[in-house]
């Protein structure tokens, strides 16, 4: 179903495009909104660990201050979507609470009904879509800048430029819809006609983008007698759910945390509209009675409607609040935290510690399962995948078929993968040092450590070489081409062999066999050396590329180096005096070196036809 | 056998170790152990090695071979100075 998501959804907008032109304005509209959404969020993110980070969790920091921060900014902004959509941003960049940011919420709520006085007092209504262009302008400056803070303020305001500029486009795009809006049309009492107006001043407000472009037109409307008192009332009512669709727009681009709030923010005001539609007479009773306080003159519908707002709002908060709690835990059981990316500890935990036969096999399986992050992370490196490589007769065709690279950031991906399981390693086999635990235990631990250490050293080693693997070999570029696909084969047979080894049953397999290996990979270091050096001579490779290339195969012979010691070390007879035989029987560097050199005397002869049975990996 | 001079060297060293009791006794059944192993992986090369055509697939097996029979005849000597 997902390949198909994609081209339907695309397929529908083109539809929708082609029969209604404003469609067009308003989905760039929305796209202009998220990719603002997105520009604050990196904004806030190049701010975080300093000023802004103590600044948002002094006043986030209590349910109380988190309300009037919220309160206070709407007020200021004049728009609780805008605050809500800022707050989202906040919280996936991990600078506030969800507490918190529920708390910002409720507040703007409050903040919102200043709007209403606003509206209905002076006719006023702040345009903020004027703002978007000077803000984009100023940004773009900013965020050229080398300073850190600079560059994120310049993101923050080009992300709040944009989110005025995607509203203006969405409501502009909507104008042409508006007119069809005819209340009168739907002119009903007593229920229904609640009911009705409700989901009306809910559509209205998510097609204009604004509760206060709502409370204007309900304004109008009613003054023309248009509607009845009651009927502006449910059209209030509506408007405080429909405003919650910017925040859930918003949310789109967002992290789990950010669409916990955009939930939290559609339930409260869902909830407070509940509350309000179901006490509208005696809330009605309470508006007259407040305004008759204030001096407001009874046929003073725009005013009235003023008080009704703030009273329904703050109401809201006060009911709402108590259940705080509860909200915050109901959201983060149902809008669950994704499973963190980064490769955590499978066997390593305190409680294997107290034991060292539990802590050495515990460290044998971490470092097995650091071992197998690792092999994804260097075949990735090398634009090579397992399954194709072990399944493969054929390394060396499989090698030079393998040209599209991998969409790997190495530096990212050992982050995520290799840094955690190597901290545990070393964090538990060094504090294994510190007790009480036999000397050969603690030897073998540390070997067991030794090896994560030769892994690492691996990838590092890779991690080099990639660059030039993705330069080379995934174009077809002559000899150059030619020597790094024989590096990225010499790395793959020997990652072939360790997993051939490890799929040996242990009674049957010898870590001498290695040396094999070993004796190999010195036999082709050398091998390349002298090939680069007649290459040069014959002019078919440049002495810049060969430079290049010669520390490359430095790393790679690193690479295999450390591979082959850490599977020697790991797969090491268990039983001390098979342990010691093997290693009586290893040969040093120099005899590995010699034999090596020195072809065996009596080998069998090739065979003078192919055979098709018995296939063996062409390794 | 090339570098006996260095094996046993390194068999005295090892008797040295486990007169002060800082090395397991090897019976003659550990190396017959080892190998049997390294027998079977010389086995195993030498038949690859006969279904190969490729020139230097055969000089990589020749190679691993040399090393697999350095290993046997190693062992071989040590069990015989076991027996």
């Amino acid at each position: 179903m997902r390949r198909f998501y994609l081209p339907v959804a695309i397929g529908v907008m083109v539809l929708a495009f082609w029969l209604r032109a404003e469609v067009q304005e308003i989905a760039a509209g929305v796209a202009i909104f998220l990719f603002g959404m997105l520009m604050l969020e990196d904004g806030f993110k190049l701010l975080s660990g300093g000023a802004l980070e103590r600044v948002l969790q002094r006043a986030t920091g209590s349910v109380s201050r988190a309300l009037a921060f919220g309160a206070f900014s709407t007020t200021l902004l004049q728009s609780s979507s805008l605050v809500s959509v800022i707050t989202i941003s906040f919280l996936s960049a991990g600078l506030i609470s969800l507490m918190g940011g529920i708390g910002v919420i409720f507040g703007a709520n409050i903040g919102t009904t200043t709007g209403a006085w606003l509206v209905a007092g002076f006719g006023l209504k702040v345009n903020i879509a004027s703002y978007a262009m000077p803000m984009l302008a100023v940004s773009i400056i900013l965020v050229f800048q080398k300073s850190k803070p600079l560059q994120g303020i310049g993101y923050a305001l080009g992300g709040l430029g944009f989110l005025f500029l995607g509203i203006h486009h969405m409501k502009e795009g909507f104008d042409a819809f508006q007119d069809q809006i005819d209340l009168t049309r739907f002119a009903l009492s007593g229920i229904a006609g609640l009911v009705v107006y409700t989901l009306l001043g809910t559509v209205a407000t998510v097609i204009m983008q604004s509760s206060h472009a709502t409370m204007v037109l309900i304004i109008t409307a009613l003054a023309s007698g248009q509607i009845t008192y009651e009927n502006a009332l449910a059209l209030a009512i509506g408007a405080n759910i429909g405003t919650t669709i910017t925040a859930i727009i918003g949310s789109l681009g967002a992290n789990f945390q950010g669409k916990r709030l955009a939930v939290a923010h559609l339930i409260f005001n869902t909830a407070t509209a509940a509350i309000a539609l179901a006490f509208i007479a005696p809330l009605a009773h309470t508006v007259d009675w407040v305004s008759a306080s204030l001096g407001i003159a009874s046929d003073d519908y725009a005013l009235k409607l003023a008080v009704f707002h703030t009273i329904f709002n703050t109401l809201g908060v006060v009911l709402m609040l108590p259940l705080l709690r509860q909200l915050v835990t109901f959201l983060e059981r149902r809008i669950i935290e994704p499973l963190p990316t980064v490769s955590q500890p499978h066997f390593l935990n305190d409680a294997v510690e107290d034991f060292p036969e539990t802590l050495e096999s515990a460290l044998r399986n971490e470092v097995s399962h650091l071992y197998g992050n690792a092999e994804e992370l260097i075949l990735h490196g090398l634009n090579l995948h397992r399954h194709q490589l072990y399944d493969t007769d054929d390394v060396e065709d499989l090698v030079r078929r393998s040209r599209r690279p991998t969409d790997l950031d190495i530096g990212e991906r050992y982050e995520q993968r290799i840094k955690t399981l190597y901290a545990a390693i070393v964090d538990y086999a060094s504090r294994a040092g510190a007790r009480r635990y036999d000397p050969d235990v603690i030897d073998r631990i540390y070997v067991l450590r030794n090896v994560a250490t030769n892994i690492v050293q691996a990838i590092k080693s890779v991690k080099h070489l990639r660059k030039n693997v993705l330069r080379y070999t995934s174009h077809p570029d002559g000899t150059v081409t030619e020597i790094y696909n024989d590096l990225r084969i010499e790395i793959a047979r020997i990652m072939v062999e360790i997993h051939k080894l490890s799929l040996t049953d242990p009674e049957e397999r010898s870590a001498l066999w290695l040396e094999q290996e070993s004796a190999q990979i010195e036999e082709d270091a050398r091998s390349t050396t002298q090939r680069i050096d007649a290459l040069i001579r014959n002019e078919k490779l440049n002495p810049v590329a060969a430079t290049s290339f010669l520390n490359d195969s430095g790393y790679a012979y690193d690479a295999m180096r450390e591979l082959i010691a850490a599977a020697r070390n790991f797969y090491v007879e268990r039983d001390s005096a098979l342990a010691e035989v093997e290693r009586l029987l290893a040969l040093d560097e120099e005899e590995l070196e010699a034999a090596a050199q020195t072809p065996g005397a009596t080998l069998p002869e090739p065979p003078t036809h192919k055979r098709n049975m018995g296939v063996t990996n062409e390794t | 056998m090339m570098g006996i001079k260095k094996l046993a060297a390194k068999v005295a060293d090892y008797q040295d170790r486990l007169e002060r009791g800082q090395a397991s006794k090897i019976k003659p059944a550990h190396v017959s152990e080892v190998l049997k192993k390294l027998r079977k992986k010389e086995a195993e090369l030498q038949a690859d090695l006969t279904d190969t055509n490729k020139h230097d697939k055969r000089d990589r097996l020749t190679r691993k071979i040399t090393i697999a029979r350095e290993h046997i005849s190693r062992a071989e000597w040590l069990l015989e100075q076991l027996s």
